[in-house]
């Protein structure tokens, strides 16, 4: 993992200076942004096709076991191994990756065995897992990543602390023993803690201890005022690193192999007769979102990182039918939810307006006495503004939206009526009883419409040019005539294609 | 009722009270053995764990039935902002808090239904939207009200790991109080639910209003999965409404029971949960109560009478066990039959190589039956295993024509199991005319 830092960040000094790069990496918004934005495409990605193979819930399944993958691998590597790992250990997340697949397989198992229905064995298995971790936590693991709240929110917002630092130029570690020059030397009490003693009483022993001695990587001997020249420092956050990889990873995993995920999406039977072994992709596929799962948990916990594979490509799908477009417009939505995410966590919705505004209006007039600050949780924020996302594609969708569905039906509906009046019209002139069925006056009779809209519609035929008025009486015009023609052949051409 | 019962009945009856036997026995263990002191706040714990148990267990058997497991696990996510907004409004005050949590979960059913109607999104992904979204909705809120200065926000978060020890005694009332009604709508539209859980086309097709009385059950389980949050928490209580179901479910196929064994379960895991959590600050009540019922999931699925996996594989190896010896004995008496003389002795890698590991078996029981012998490095058929051989062979035959002749000779219909002896089925008139067939086809 460092080595592929220290590359990475070779090729950025070539565009930004170290300043540059630490104080944009400093700040914990930009941080959060970058972590929030890649769990979100490679959430999007590997959801697209979660969604298209009916299975949107296995990421609630792999998101609760991971969890338990996680503490028993952290339990692993501190108690047996006398290790101290951190979540960006590659061991703890192949492990608690290992678990997200083993859970797939267990459910499986379980219904198959014929005893639990699919749903029920589901309903089952993620909360029992979950509940075991939950215990583990509280009672085995003494460590800041691990408690309840890091499990529910994450801690995107404090990621940008938890850094490597890299030192490229004049890296200097120093190292102070009690001979050097520099060494501090103070007088400690040796005996008090044992005896518990003060050290202002008679038996308390001192002795002379060095305060200062021990090893200093680069950059702490910058720090201490232990070298003259300045190293070229970047630190770096460790969450960036792993989200990266994860992400490069699944997109790669997309790329390479989109012909055969798309073929066993759409066709499963067909893609197994071709040879594509839909089975080992399945597993891959779940893999995948193994990975992306746990290396999601610390920044945005374990239940919320279920939004991140679900809504964006729930929006993408409202917006469009096609493939390629749904993977890159969910990963664009995951995107964006997380970079506004941030603002709302912050107050500021879209930078439209401030929700302290909105609570201000509720206090002055309800009197709910609410405290006037929003101040909330990241991970949370970027949900909402994901779901805002969805709502927004599920009203104003061009195809598929509750809008544009409510204009078309109304539009159907004028366009049957106007068929109607010019049927009615193409019927009955010329004949006998023309002067009874088409005056203009009595014509709403004949539809049993109120005779305000049939003026209205008339009118309109009017302005189309395709009736006229003699008479009093409804003409069609040749436009008209030509448009009732076309719609009885048409008419026609459907009845016989259905006999 | 009584004269209702099949011999079948009675004795799942009997099995339900030894359980509930067994399960009230935890009072005395934990009293004596364990030495657990049932103080006041401790009974109060307890009674209101085991009442949250009751109520989620019965509900949860219709949830069960109805494959609708995982809106569960939508619904009790999606009461988390509820109960965020209700604690901005009105205070901690139980009433409130839980009508805001009604009130959240039922919007959450409302957009499941919608966007599942209007959209071509499945019903899977809705839920998975509506869960997650709620859900961050509550975080985020929960994370404003923690953010404020006066310190009466504690015990909220006890609606998301759920915290037996929150539980006073006007909280019991209140739960016990909404617990009846729900009880009482249940049995008094018992045929009702049952009818539109089993076969709601053929109820609708009677002029069962099927929509009412399904949104009538959905909104009982809704509430008692409100009522169970303060114990479960929001993110386990799927497992305290799904969990007794399901292990009920494993011991009978008949809803009465099955809902009474459900509510005996629940109030057990509920209770147990409740006590071990309030003994130890360290443990969240929700995942106790969790391991408690998954607990007596695995027993049920294990050892329930008939569907339990132990009986299974004991059925198994016994038909296994039966299989081989026949099977042996055919492989000897069809061996020996093709050398011309019944005393001949079959080499055991023949049988080896026919029937695989199983021989070894099929051979011993053989033995013991005293239907083979070895002889230098094989096996002969003895007298007894002549006969028997002879017995079998006549047996697959008669079943052959049985299959063959039942339409014309107008035989009773009996299953097809050719591991029995047909003789002991049919009836003798039966047996006489395939006989007579028998002889004709020999001769």
């Amino acid at each position: 993992m460092f080595e592929i830092e220290g590359l990475f960040i070779k090729f950025l000094l070539n565009f930004f200076s170290n300043l540059e790069i630490n104080t944009f990496l400093r700040s914990p918004q930009n941080t959060a942004t970058i972590i929030g934005g890649l769990i979100a495409i490679s959430g999007a990605l590997l959801g697209t096709f979660l969604l298209l193979r009916g299975m949107s819930l296995t990421s609630d399944a792999i998101s609760h076991t991971v969890l338990l993958g996680i503490v028993v691998a952290f339990m692993v590597l501190t108690q047996l191994l006398g290790q101290e790992p951190d979540l960006s250990s590659p061991w703890l997340i192949i492990g608690a990756a290992a678990a997200g697949v083993a859970t797939v397989v267990l459910t499986e198992a379980i219904y198959r065995s014929g005893l639990v229905k699919q749903d029920a064995a589901l309903g089952l298995a993620f909360p029992l897992m979950f509940a075991i971790a939950v215990i583990l936590v509280s009672r085995f693991v003494q460590d800041v990543h691990m408690d309840e709240d890091a499990v529910m929110i994450g801690e995107i917002g404090v990621a940008w602390a938890d850094t490597n630092s890299h030192c490229l130029e004049n890296c200097e570690a120093v190292t102070i023993t009690p001979d050097s020059p520099e060494a501090e030397f103070s007088r400690q009490c040796t005996n008090c803690r044992e005896l518990g003693i003060g050290p202002r009483d008679e038996g308390a022993v001192f002795s002379e201890q060095c305060s200062n001695c021990g090893e200093y990587s680069p950059a702490q001997a910058w720090q201490a005022g232990l070298l003259e020249t300045e190293p070229l420092l970047i630190f770096w956050p460790k969450s960036i690193t792993v989200m990266t990889l994860i992400t490069l990873l699944t997109l790669a995993f997309v790329l390479v192999f989109f012909k055969e995920l798309k073929l066993s999406t759409f066709d499963p039977a067909l893609a197994a007769a071709l040879g594509f072994r839909p089975g080992v992709l399945h597993y891959a596929l779940m893999v995948t979102i193994s990975l992306v799962a746990v290396g999601a948990f610390e920044a945005v916990g374990s239940i919320l990182v279920i939004a991140f594979f679900i809504i964006p490509p729930a929006a993408a799908y409202i917006l469009t039918d096609n493939l390629s477009r749904m993977l890159v417009i969910s990963s664009l939505i995951g995107a964006a939810g997380a970079y506004f995410g941030y603002d709302l966590a912050r107050g500021s919705v879209l930078g439209l307006f401030q929700v302290d505004a909105v609570l201000r209006g509720l206090n002055r007039a309800f009197d709910l006495k609410l405290a006037e600050t929003w101040n909330s949780s990241i991970s949370a924020s970027m949900v909402l503004m994901m779901f805002l996302f969805f709502f927004a594609a599920w009203v104003l969708s061009p195809k598929y939206g509750l809008l544009s569905t409510w204009l078309r039906r109304q539009n159907q509906e004028k366009n049957f009526d106007i068929q109607v009046i010019l049927a009615h019209i193409f019927n009955h002139e010329g004949t006998d009883k023309e002067r009874e069925e088409l005056a203009v006056g009595t014509l709403y009779h004949h539809f049993r419409w109120p005779a305000s809209t049939t003026r209205r519609m008339i009118d309109q035929l009017l302005s189309n040019d395709l009736i006229y008025i003699k008479d009093g009486i409804v003409r069609l015009t040749s436009d008209g005539k030509e448009r009732v023609e076309v719609f009885r052949e048409t008419q026609l051409a459907r009845e016989t294609v259905i006999q | 009722m009584l004269p209702g019962f099949s011999p079948e009945d009675r004795r799942v009856w009997l099995l339900i009270g030894a359980i509930t036997l067994i399960t009230l026995l935890f009072l005395p263990y934990s009293q004596f053995v364990l030495g657990v002191r049932y103080d006041y706040t401790l009974r109060t714990v307890a009674i209101g764990g085991s009442l949250l148990g009751i109520i989620s267990g019965v509900l949860g058997c219709f949830a069960v039935l109805r494959q609708q497991s995982l809106m569960g696990d939508a619904l009790s996510h999606a009461a988390l902002p509820g109960v965020a907004i209700a604690f901005l409004l009105a205070g901690r005050e139980l009433g409130f808090l839980l009508i805001g949590a009604g009130v959240a979960s039922w919007l959450g059913v409302q957009f499941i239904r919608l966007l599942t109607d209007t959209t071509r999104i499945k019903q899977d992904t809705a839920m998975g939207i509506v869960l997650a979204s709620w859900f961050a909705a509550g975080i985020a809120l929960l994370a404003y009200i923690q953010a404020r200065p006066d310190a009466s926000q504690a015990g909220l978060d006890t609606f998301i790991f759920g915290q037996a020890a929150a539980i006073v005694e006007k909280d019991v009332r209140l739960i016990a109080g909404i617990g009846l009604a729900t009880m009482f709508l249940l049995v008094l539209f018992w045929k009702e639910f049952k009818l539109i859980t089993f076969d709601a086309e053929f109820a609708g097709a009677n002029g069962f209003r099927v929509n009412l009385f399904s949104t009538l059950l959905s909104t009982l389980i809704v509430v008692a999965i409100v009522l169970g949050l303060q114990l479960a928490g929001v993110i386990m209580m799927v497992g305290m409404l799904i969990a007794p179901g399901i292990a009920a479910r494993q011991w009978t196929n008949k809803l009465t029971q099955m809902v009474t064994l459900a509510a005996i379960f629940g109030g057990f895991s509920g209770g147990v949960g409740a006590i071990i959590s309030a003994l130890d600050t360290d443990l969240p009540t929700g995942p106790m109560i969790i391991v408690v019922a998954f607990l007596l999931v695995v027993i049920s699925i294990s050892i329930a009478p008939q569907r339990g996996l132990i009986w299974q594989l004991l059925r198994q190896r016994q038909d296994q066990k039966r299989f081989a010896a026949q099977m042996v004995l055919d492989d000897l008496f069809h061996y020996a039959y093709d050398h011309d003389s019944l005393s001949t002795v079959v080499p055991e890698s023949f049988l080896k190589g026919m029937r695989g590991s199983a021989v070894k078996q099929g051979l011993q029981q053989l033995v013991n039956k005293d239907q083979v012998q070895p002889v230098n490095g094989g096996w002969q058929l003895t007298e007894a295993g002549r006969q028997a051989a002879a017995d079998n062979a006549t047996n697959t035959l008669m079943w052959d024509l049985y299959r063959q002749y039942n339409q014309t000779l107008d035989l009773p219909l009996i299953a097809e199991d050719r591991q029995r002896d047909i003789r002991e089925l049919l009836p003798e008139t039966a047996i006489h005319k395939l006989e007579k067939i028998l002889q004709e086809e020999l001769a």
